[in-house]
């Protein structure tokens, strides 16, 4: 007598692989940050008890209250500030900028500075053909290269206060 | 041989979705690799910069809600969500547990646009107290018109 051989089905069901993957597809979509991943970089100092930059030293910035900026004591609009910079800096490319900004300013306006500033790079090198880097336009009194702002300071209002009272001034 | 009129011959009108699970699958594995929790949910106008770097994966976050919601400071290892914190004593503590454990560690600053810079002088300062070397301020894109 002949055995017939009976067919197993041996199918993986597959019907509702689509609604799964659909699901995880939404789920890592409405739960995936799409949120700012860039922004300023900005190195602190090591803190030291005794102010090394002297006032008359440095190039001051002070931002005030509305987004007005007053550089060395002087009004000036933010378009005036880097080639104020640029002028002080080709003299002495050691100078380094302090940037003050007044409480009740915004850091909305403290920041649009400080960008400013930090465009320096950006403004005073021009691209070189065919290659990443960027060649300086500028030169400074030794003759040295100037491609940015050595040092950008941003005090804290403590800060200040520590400085006012050693020179006296509190 | 006689030719049957009016006969519907069954064209194939399926659409074909062999290649559906390929797409899909693709989408699942793109959404899985770029999947990142955002530790802190605080909605806020960010300033807008021109110059801007990619702040570091895991960096410590610290944020201050806009002012109208409070100018609530926020504080967060970078893995789990955002605490808020009541007084600035509290900021110094976190920042310099968080040093303690890498000198290097790089802390990241999401402010409103609008906040009082007073605000954020604090947090500064007690970034720099705590001796924290790396900060990096959140921003926007600012764009070639608004520059």
């Amino acid at each position: 007598m002949n055995i017939k051989k009976k067919d197993i089905a041996s199918e993986i069901f597959t019907g509702s692989m689509a609604d799964i993957s659909f699901l995880l597809i939404i789920y890592f979509m409405i739960t995936s940050a799409f949120s700012a991943t860039r922004g300023l970089d900005f190195a602190l100092p090591e803190e030291t008890d005794t102010p090394e930059i002297k006032q008359e030293d440095s190039i001051e910035v002070h931002v005030m209250s509305g987004g007005a900026i007053e550089v060395d004591k002087k009004d000036l609009p933010l378009d005036g500030l880097l080639p104020y910079v640029l002028e002080k800096l080709l003299q002495n490319p050691e100078k380094p900028v302090i940037l003050r900004t007044d409480p009740d300013a915004t850091y909305g306006d403290m920041i649009s500075v400080f960008d400013r500033l930090r465009r320096a790079n950006e403004e005073w090198t021009e691209p070189i053909e065919g290659s990443e880097e960027r060649r300086a336009l500028y030169k400074d009194v030794k003759g040295n290269d100037l491609t940015e702002i050595k040092t950008i300071s941003i005090p804290t209002q403590r800060e200040i206060e520590n400085i006012w009272n050693l020179l006296g001034m509190g | 041989m006689a030719l049957i009129r009016g006969r519907d011959r069954g064209t194939g009108a399926a659409i074909f979705t062999a290649s559906m699970a390929d797409i899909v699958f693709l989408l699942i594995v793109f959404f899985v690799l770029t999947y990142k929790v955002e530790v802190d949910k605080t909605q806020m106008n960010l300033p807008e910069t021109w110059v801007r770097k990619k702040v570091p994966e895991k960096a410590a976050v610290i944020s201050i809600s806009p002012p109208d919601k409070g100018s609530t400071i926020r504080v967060s290892t970078g893995e789990e969500m955002a605490l808020p914190v009541s007084t600035i004593e509290e900021v110094i503590t976190f920042a310099s547990t968080e040093v303690a454990k890498n000198p290097n560690r790089e802390f990241i600053l999401k402010a409103d646009k609008d906040s009082p810079y007073g605000t954020v002088d604090e947090v500064l300062d007690a970034l720099k107290q705590s001796k924290v070397k790396y900060i990096y301020l959140l921003s926007e894109q600012l764009t070639a018109d608004e520059g």
